[in-house]
């Protein structure tokens, strides 16, 4: 009896450690992955799910979830504090060197197929103390949105310098239309700045540079537009972003990236209009590059499987998927040809890559951007001169560098 | 666990008193709340106090942050020779100033008189009217600031019946940029007697005062501000005119009856009667109007996100914005400031006003 029963509990405790085991030996096969992005238009959201799908059709050993939330910065910063982050991720260039300081990613951007193939502008921009930390995912450039008609009917070409811009703002103000709309936001001058000549820091970020003739140049043609009463800024104009004002023509001209094209195309399909390089200032021609990587946190549980599917997410294949829909450019130089076929239309955006600038300043910068912003609609208010306005930012900012 | 096996009667068993049961019975029904603010507020708060000592970035796990002593409010206040973050901190302070010092008594004189009309028998449809006005302060303040940002557009609802009454008594009227002016509405009253930028005396304009000459210290909250401000007034009325008005029910009508017996005109009766009567009840609609607006915050989200040239920076505006950009040691010590200053507000009050309360 004794016997029997104590074999019989044998046989029970194997039976469930066989239960037991058998799931987890197949769970081992199987890693599962988290994709976190921000959530954006509706066809951006179900391309990305579709390539996400394709994925985990081909690998059977590595399925990923993509995870599509709106408050984006808030969710990471929660993610990463907790010590939890997703598996893959997005970071924005002007976020990164916070991210790459508070050590939360991995570099893995040498291990990706053919790493050279991206744009140098691209890889500078998430790349730091000599490591490629992560992969652009796609970019977008600053370009110069012309209102065909308005330009046809004064007999005016595309502007290709600022003398030519200002000219053409200058004859396009008429009967309440405006020359250009220019918004007070750094974002958009600083491409002036560049234009000019100028530049925010040097380049290993010790010292600001603003303070300089050239940055007044840019100052006072980007400001000297909105006082001399041939631009506007979007307030002025009752409407939300330079966009809108652009396409219902209540101006001219405007500078916005290629996420303005599907906007036009949605919103204001009978516009005519086209997009041109951003015009050449003293300095020569200057544009910026917003791009976003995929990211891989440092304390990645299965860092293989996440670096593969970034691979897969980046590379040749994947990258064509994404970028098809015409709304990010392919950060490879490889894909151009390809995708310019597709696109002719945006070629001035995509030919910004070989002189933009990244989108990028160091940790605690955002106070200095604060004070240009700040100081930009003084400036446009006619409560502050040009050199006043460099001069605050410079003090600013150099409080800034120095506090690093 | 007494109250649940209660050991009466049992000879040299464990007992409570009558009192120690009660109390232990009390803490009792109270422990599902204790537990919930002692989880969700005391140890969120205990430790926000002691990240505002460290350097976290909001990006690490909290632990892995280094403890930087008082570095962050020195920073705050400029002890370390700074400039930036108490530059932008006194900003803060002088547009929270400028928009408590419109906000509380706008609200709470509207409020008052809203509720003793509301509160009058002769009028009719008082439901609808209390309603009416109860009823902004019910709507989420995210929709309602949405719904603000379009009647104060350029093109918008306010500037239309601006310029349409403008025009009726035949004047021009040119539509102000209400979400994007940062002139300060003192500085465009000294406007109209000459007084500008470049027309003040050089003491106004040359002087530094924390960051700021005393021409910026004076400007008044900018029109972007007021708009804000307007909003804030609109939704916040609706509270404190229920609080009034339940305040106004609660005064013996007695008072009233022999106050006409002896001549005392409606007038006379609302300065001499109600207003005294209500003297706790506005106390409280003044502390908790004081403490709303410091922490002003989700309409300045919505409409101005600091913006035009820092004019609607607020205090809990900057906290947010430090705790976002990687700074939230900073943050949580502009919080723990943002509270000092709160309670030592609300102290004053109660001692100017509250002490006629306690009679």
């Amino acid at each position: 009896m004794n016997k029997t029963f104590r074999f019989l509990t044998l046989a029970i405790v194997i039976a469930l450690i066989a239960v037991a085991a058998a799931p987890n030996a197949r769970a081992a096969q199987t890693v599962n992955l988290v994709l976190m992005g921000w959530s954006s238009s509706p066809s951006e959201n179900e391309r990305l799910q579709k390539i996400v799908d394709d994925w985990n059709a081909a690998n059977a050993d590595i399925q990923v979830t993509l995870n599509q939330v709106p408050d984006y910065d808030t969710t990471l910063q929660k993610s990463l504090a907790g010590g939890e982050p997703p598996d893959v991720f997005y970071v924005d260039s002007f976020r990164f060197l916070d991210l790459v300081r508070a050590d939360a990613l991995m570099p893995v951007g040498e291990m990706l197929t053919n790493a050279d193939d991206f744009y140098p502008s691209l890889r500078d921009a998430f790349t730091t103390n000599g490591q490629f930390y992560c992969p652009p995912k796609d970019f977008s450039t600053l370009a110069l949105q012309i209102n065909t008609e308005m330009f046809e009917a004064a007999g005016l070409s595309a502007p290709t310098t600022w003398e030519e811009m200002r000219a053409a703002a200058e004859a396009l103000t008429k009967d309440g239309v405006y020359g250009a709309v220019v918004p007070a936001d750094f974002a958009r001058w600083v491409a002036f700045l560049y234009a000019a000549g100028g530049s925010v820091t040097n380049d290993d970020f010790t010292e600001m540079t603003i303070n300089s003739p050239e940055a007044a140049a840019a100052l006072k043609f980007y400001t000297d537009l909105y006082l001399d009463g041939f631009a506007k800024t979007p307030a002025d104009l009752g409407v939300g972003w330079p966009g809108e004002a652009f396409g219902k023509g209540l101006v001219a001209m405007s500078f916005e990236g290629n996420w303005i094209e599907p906007y036009l195309k949605d919103q204001f399909p009978d516009l005519k209009h086209m997009a041109v390089e951003m015009p050449a200032g003293p300095g020569g021609k200057a544009t910026m590059a917003f791009t976003v990587c995929y990211a891989v946190p440092m304390k990645a549980k299965n860092p293989e499987a996440a670096v593969k599917f970034v691979d897969y997410l980046t590379g040749a294949e994947g990258m064509k998927a994404w970028t098809d829909l015409g709304l990010a450019m392919p950060t490879r130089a490889s894909l151009r040809e390809g995708w310019l076929a597709q696109f002719p239309n945006l070629e001035p955006y995509l030919n910004g890559a070989e002189y933009a600038r990244k989108w990028q300043f160091v940790p605690g910068f955002q106070a200095v951007l604060d004070k240009v912003n700040e100081q930009l609609s003084l400036v446009m208010g006619e409560n502050q001169t040009v050199n006043g306005a460099l001069s605050e930012i410079e003090t600013i900012g150099a409080e800034v560098l120095a506090s690093r | 666990m007494a109250v649940a096996a209660p050991s009466m009667g049992k000879q040299g068993g464990f007992r409570l008193g009558a009192k120690g049961q009660e109390s232990a019975a009390g803490f009792f029904f109270i422990l599902p709340a204790l537990i919930i603010i002692f989880a969700f507020i005391f140890i969120p708060l205990l430790s926000a106090f002691l990240i505002s000592f460290t350097n976290w970035n909001g990006l690490q796990p909290p632990a892995e942050a280094a403890g930087v002593g008082l570095a962050n409010y020195s920073r705050i206040f400029g002890l370390d020779n700074t400039t930036v973050v108490r530059d932008e901190f006194f900003v803060a302070i002088k547009n929270t100033f400028y928009y408590t010092l419109g906000v509380v008594p706008a609200q709470t004189i509207l409020a008052l008189v809203l509720a003793f009309i509301v509160n009058q028998q002769f009028l009719r449809f008082r439901g609808f009217f209390r309603v009416a006005f109860y009823f902004p302060s019910i709507t989420s303040s995210i929709v309602i600031a949405t719904i603000f940002l379009w009647l104060f557009n350029r093109n918008g609802v306010i500037n239309g019946v601006i310029a349409g009454l403008a025009g009726a008594i035949g004047l021009e009227y040119s539509p102000v940029t209400w979400i994007n002016d940062a002139n300060g509405i003192i500085h465009n009253f000294l406007r109209l007697f000459g007084l500008t930028l470049r027309t003040a005396p050089e003491w106004m304009t040359e002087s530094r005062i924390l960051g700021q000459s005393i021409w910026q210290w004076i400007s008044g909250p900018s029109v972007t501000m007021l708009a804000i401000m307007l909003l804030a007034i609109w939704t916040t009325t609706g509270t404190m005119m229920l609080i009034f008005l339940a305040a106004l029910q609660d005064i013996p009508r007695q008072l009233y009856e022999a106050a006409s017996v002896d001549g005392a005109t409606r007038w006379q009766q609302f300065r001499l009667i109600t207003v005294p009567m209500l003297r706790p009840t506005t106390f409280f609609v003044l502390t908790i109007g004081l403490i709303g607006c410091f922490q002003v915050f989700d309409q300045i989200y919505v409409i101005s996100q600091g913006n035009p040239a820092g004019t609607t920076k607020t205090i809990a505006w900057i906290v947010f914005r430090n705790l976002r950009d990687s700074q939230a040691g900073l943050g949580a010590a502009l919080a723990f400031v943002l509270f000092v200053i709160i309670a030592v507000f609300t102290i004053v009050q109660r001692r100017m006003v509250g002490k006629t309360v306690q009679q």
